[in-house]
This record gives C-alpha cells, structure tokens and sequence, in this order.
C-alpha cells in the first residue's frame, strides 16, 4: 500500500525547478538592469539637454556682449563720444610716428593706414630716407 | 460524468471567445490601425524643432563689423501650467519692463481659457529675460517660456545706411546689401525632431531626425569705413550748412571701380527704419537722374579728340561769349575767342562744347555718349538703380545735340557720373562699379570684371591734363586743389528742371567730379549738391561742390597715407642722385 502511494505521488524535479528559478531570476535581473539603464539613459540625457541649453545660454550671452562691445566701438558711438567731450583725440605729428613699415606710394595696392600727416607740412613725410633715418 | 465534461467545454468555448476578442483588438490596435495611432501619439509627444540660422554679416573691407544679430527673445505664457497669475507677474514684470497689472491682465485670460499659448513680450535682452526664469525659478513659479530670436543692429546708425539697407521684424531684406544678398545672408534654418514629455521637455534619448542649420554668410563690401566717416562728415556739414534738398558724395578706386565710400543726405537710421520718411530712404546716388551740366564735357572733348575731330592744336571760335545756334542763344561764363581744347575744359566753355558736338556726327556721338555708361545701368549690387535718360538720334531736335555737350537734355545718376570721371583717370577704361568683396568666410575677393576701353590711352590722358589746369587759379574750380597733390576735376552747375518740364529759376544742382593724384589716380570723388540755399550768386559747383571735394580729398588722404606728390619727386630725385655717386 505504502509502495503504491509513492508511486502516485508525482515526483518535483528539483534540477528542473532550480534550473527555472535561475533562469526566472536571470531574466528578473536583465530587465532590472535593463530599467536601471533605460533610466539612466534618460538621467545622462536629460544632463545632456541641461549641458546644451546652458551652452545655448552662453553662447547668446557672448553674441549680446558681442553685439554690445560693437555697438560701444562703433565709429557713430565713438563720434558722439567725441563729440561729447569724453574722448579726446591727440593730434600725433609726422616726426612723432616711428614706422615700421614704409608708406607705399600711390599703387593699387589696396588700403592703407600706417600713420597720419598734415598736409603741406613740407617735409618728405614717411619717405624711405625718414624712415633709414630711425 | 457528461454534464460535467460539457459545462468544462462551455466554459473553455468562452474563454476562447474572450480571448479572440482579446486577441482580435490586439491586432486591430496594432496591425490594422497602426498608422492612426503612431500619428495620434506622434502629434502628442513629436515635434519639430526648428533651429534658426545666423544670419551673416555685413563687414566692411577690413572686417569691420556694420550689420549683427543680437539675440533676443519672446517671452510666452501657457496658461494650462500657471497657478497663481497675480504671483506671477509680480516677479516677472520687472524684468518685461512692463507694469505688474498689464502682466496679470495678459495672464489672467490665458489661464482662465487654459490658453496654451500666448505671446507675453518680443525682443526681450536675453540677459534680462535669463534673469526672469531664474528669478521664476527661485520663486517656485512656472508657465512663462522663451523663444529665440534675434534683432538686426546697425552699430553705426545712420552711417551707410543707404548702402547698408534693412531687414523687417521677420529678418526678410527689404532694402539695400540686406535685400540684394538676402538669400546669402540668410541662410537655411535647420530643424530636429524630437519627443517630449508631459512637461513639455525633451526626451533625449528619443531625439529622432536632425538637421543642423546653415548660418548665412558674412558680406564684406570694398566700403572703407575710415572714408565713409570722413565722407559723411563732410557731407553733413554741407547739408546742416547748405540746406539743401540733397547731398551726396561717393569714393570710387578708379583703377578696380571699387567703392569706398557712399552718402545720401537726408538719410535714416536703419536700427528705426519704421521711423524714417520714404525721402530719408532713396539712395539718391542711384536712384536720382539730373542733368548733370558742365561735368558731361568730357565726354564731347574725349569722343572729338579719340575721333581725330579735334587735336591738341585745334583752336575753336567760341564767340566771344555769345553763341546763337537754332534760335537760341548760348552763353559762356568766360567770354573767349579762340580757345584750345584743353582750355573750353578749363573754362568750361558751353559754346566750345556745342561747336565740337556739331562737328561730330550725331549716331557717333551718341555712340561715345552711351559707351560711358549714360542711359544704361551700371549693374551695381543694389535694389533700385536707374538707368537714367539718354535719348537716341532719332529723337533729338535741333538743339539737343549741342545741350547734351555742355550737360543739359540728358540726365545721369550721380553712379554713372562717377564711373565716367573714373574712366578718365583709368587709361580711358570704364570699370564697373563694385561694392561688394567677398562673400562668406574664407571666400576669395571676387575677380574684377574687364572693362571698357571707352577711348584710347592718350585720350584720356590728355582730358586729364586739361581738367588738371581746371583746378587751377585760371580755371573753374580752384577751390578744389588738395594740398600737396594735383587733382584733375570738372565742375557742373545745372539749373533744375521742374516737375512739370521747363527749368525753375535761381536753382541749381552743383556738382564736382574728379580725381587725384592726377598722374596715377588713388581715389575718384564726386561731390553733388541739390538746391543749395545760398543764393544764385554763389550756388556754382566750383565755390559749394568744389571745396567739400577738397575737404574730402585731403583728409582722404592722410587716411590713406598717399605720399604726397612733391614728397615722391623728392625722393626719386635723392634716389637718382645716390645711384649716380
């Protein structure tokens, strides 16, 4: 009778079991882990966003104080200011300007800008010689 | 045993059907409507971000800075996200610079309709409008948002502002560089897809398609702005002092016919263009055609001269001053019997002018006539350049040929003037005009395209010559002499013709075009003044056009560092003298 009750009882396939315990909690893991990423995907891009919009911020902060620095070293600024008698301009005379690079003659050549003269003041102003001089 | 078996398929034939139903929305949701939905969600949680371009530049030859952005933004509500409105403007309407009740009164609507969007404030400093979120921030307050933008400045204010142009609240050029190089300067907004979340912040992760914006390109014009403020001193002091309808003035490099400088009177601030009267906006240098008077001579003298009609030697009768020709008379300032040609230029002989126009025939002259440019645009890079009014042949009367010598029935832009008196300091050859020397960075300045060869060399050199001893004491125009160079110019002195046909009295267009040094030409000027309020007797172009040219000339100069004349004749002599020891 004994025997015959063993043999209906149905037998637990402990390694069958455990092997999907293993697998159940594997599987539990990875999509933990999944989630774990997946959130920390969305933290470092959101960090991410933050970065680019403060980037964003400072970079229209730069043109705005660009824009400002230009519009207060503009020459219709600088006029006024002139004008208004907080700058002043000093008059430098020929014979006051070292040159470091000879004056060209009358030659298309483009603009140039080494120095001012008064004009009619006779001497050979920025000639080579002047400059051999110094 | 049967009973039991059929309630257990009954059963099991229910949740079959519960199941198929199941199943059956599953793949109606998923399969069937699929495309439906993924919009629905997609219009939920995507959008299209735009991302604006910079617009360019607008440089000068040396990279100064006359056109930039300034970033601003536009302040707007979502009313579904405010709470409290009152708290709300409290904080932020200092920093809209607008008073808290009209602030509440904006947001209160907003969030009583559950408005999602309502535009607060444009063009808000963003350093103001980045002190207002964190202000809001510090306060615990939501539901006011920023968007981007930015303005277009012109830092120097009315300085080229005809050249320059302007742009309308939506950043379109309307006029000037702005409008001839819009699409450069514009450039292409780029645009970024992406999703976001109930807050309305982007979901990184999920960011999708992206394009990034193109800037516009930077402009760099041949403008010196070291002239240009030189020039536009001159000219205000002319205009403030003259009260003239007008005044313009223009720098041309006659040997590249690059321009340097350019300046109407009255003019306008670009950065307030709303404000400016449509007068204040026409760039009267090539918009405007007058008769441009005596200065047209020489075209007659250069056609006669290159056509062998005249020469060094020939000696014309002018009459003693009084010439009657097709029932009219024609009168000369300096009354003369024989003169050369060299000297009609020099004293602007009207009657010397008529005769050598007679002698010429009419298609040949009109040829010459149109080979300088005149009746015809000169293809300068802005928005609005007439061609002026030069009649052909077959419309002339009896006396149009020898009016047209001496500057009358036929009307000119100031442009063309200037391109023409270029082409006498440039061997005869008609450049033309160029304003603008590279676009975008990096860029190679554009090439110069051939020119005209109107006359030959000699010709031209020889009108130099005579409009040399124009700047003389004998001539027209010794107010025009620029210390230590020698500057060759013509004068004109045009009586304006009025708006209904015939010439007002006692009212003139003065003008002075020339060149200098005489010998191998840096700079080309060309001073107009219209109607001058000083009386008949002084409203010449010799004593109101001439001196602001010299003015101009002298200090353009110095800008430049031209070595002055006798400074070069000194030093090629001491040069020559050290290589004969």
């Amino acid at each position: 009778m004994k025997g015959n009750r063993r043999r209906a009882t149905n037998a637990i396939e402990v390694d069958f079991v455990a092997r999907m315990l293993v697998l159940g909690f594997l599987a539990g893991m990875a999509a933990l882990f999944f989630v774990y990423l997946k959130n920390q995907q969305h933290a470092v891009g959101n960090k991410s966003r933050l970065v680019e919009q403060e980037l964003h911020e400072y970079e229209a902060r730069n043109m705005a104080l660009e824009a400002r620095i230009t519009s207060m070293t503009s020459r219709g600024y600088l006029q006024r200011k002139l004008d208004e008698g907080y700058i002043h301009l000093e008059s430098v005379r020929d014979t006051a300007v070292a040159r470091i690079t000879p004056p060209v003659s009358a030659e298309p050549d483009g603009v140039l800008r080494t120095a001012s003269r008064e004009p009619g003041s006779g001497v050979i102003a920025g000639s080579p010689q002047r400059v051999l001089r110094r | 045993m049967k009973g039991t078996t059929g309630r257990i398929g009954v059963v099991c034939a229910l949740l079959v059907l519960v199941f198929t139903t199941f199943a059956w929305r599953l793949i109606h949701l998923q399969i069937l409507q699929y495309d439906y939905f993924s919009k629905l969600a997609a219009q939920k949680h995507l959008r299209c971000q735009p991302i604006p371009a910079k617009r360019g530049r607008i440089l000068d030859r040396n990279g100064e800075e006359l056109a930039v952005n300034i970033p601003v933004r536009t302040v707007t509500a979502d009313g579904t996200h405010i709470k409290d409105p009152a708290a709300l403007a409290a904080v932020a309407a200092p920093f809209l610079e607008m008073p808290v009740e009209e602030l509440a009164g904006k947001l209160s609507p907003a969030v009583k309709g559950k408005r999602p969007y309502v535009v607060i404030k444009k063009e808000v400093a963003e350093e103001k409008a980045q002190a207002m979120i964190a202000a809001m921030e510090k306060a615990r307050l939501r539901g006011l948002y920023l968007e981007e933008g930015s303005v277009r400045s012109y830092p120097n204010g009315e300085m080229l502002c005809h050249v320059l142009g302007f742009v309308d609240h939506s950043g379109h050029g309307i006029d000037g560089i702005e409008k001839s190089f819009d699409s450069e300067l514009r450039g292409q907004d780029g645009f970024r897809w992406i999703e976001h979340d109930r807050k309305g912040l982007e979901i990184v992760t999920y960011r999708g398609q992206e394009q990034l914006p193109e800037n516009g390109s930077d402009i760099r014009l041949t403008i010196d702005m070291g002239l240009q403020a030189i020039v536009e001193k001159e000219v205000d002091a002319a205009f403030r002092d003259l009260h003239p309808a007008g005044a313009a003035a223009i720098l041309v490099d006659p040997q590249t016919g690059e321009i340097l400088a350019m300046a109407n009177r009255p003019n306008f601030d670009p950065n307030k263009f709303n404000e400016a009267k449509p007068e204040e906006m026409r760039n009267r240098i090539i918009t405007d055609m007058y008769e441009p008077g005596s200065v047209f001579k020489i075209v007659v003298a250069s056609a006669a001269l290159n056509e062998g009609i005249v020469s060094d030697r020939t000696r014309i009768f002018c009459e003693n001053g009084l010439f009657s020709y097709g029932g009219k008379t024609v009168k000369d300032h300096h009354k003369a019997g024989d003169m050369s040609l060299a000297e009609i230029l020099q004293y602007s002989s009207n009657i010397g002018s008529a005769k050598m126009s007679l002698m010429m025939k009419d298609q040949k002259y009109y040829d010459y006539v149109r080979a300088f440019g005149f009746g015809e645009k000169t293809g300068i890079p802005l928005q609005g350049e007439i061609s002026g009014l030069v009649n052909p042949p077959r419309r002339w009367d009896m006396l149009t040929k020898t009016r047209m010598a001496f500057g009358q029935s036929v009307s000119v832009t100031p442009i063309q003037m200037i391109m023409a008196m270029s082409s006498v300091g440039n061997a005869g050859k008609l450049m033309k005009p160029r304003l603008v020397l590279s676009r975008g960075e990096g860029s190679t300045p554009s090439e110069t395209e051939a020119p005209r060869q109107i006359v030959r060399e000699e010709t031209s050199k020889f009108i130099a010559n005579a409009l040399q001893k124009v700047v003389s004491k004998e001539g027209t125009a010794p107010l025009a002499a620029i210390d230590g160079f020698t500057v060759a110019g013509k004068t004109g002195t045009a009586q304006k013709v009025g708006p209904h046909g015939g010439y007002l009295n006692d009212r003139y267009i003065v003008s002075f075009a020339g060149f200098f040094p005489a010998e191998h030409p840096r700079l080309t000027g060309l001073v107009i003044v219209d109607d001058a309020k000083i009386g008949a007797a002084a409203n010449y172009g010799g004593l109101v056009a001439a001196p602001i040219f010299a003015h101009i000339g002298g200090r353009a100069a110095r800008y430049l560092d031209i070595q002055q004349e006798n400074a070069v004749a000194q030093a090629n002599a001491s040069s020559n003298q050290a290589s004969n020891r």
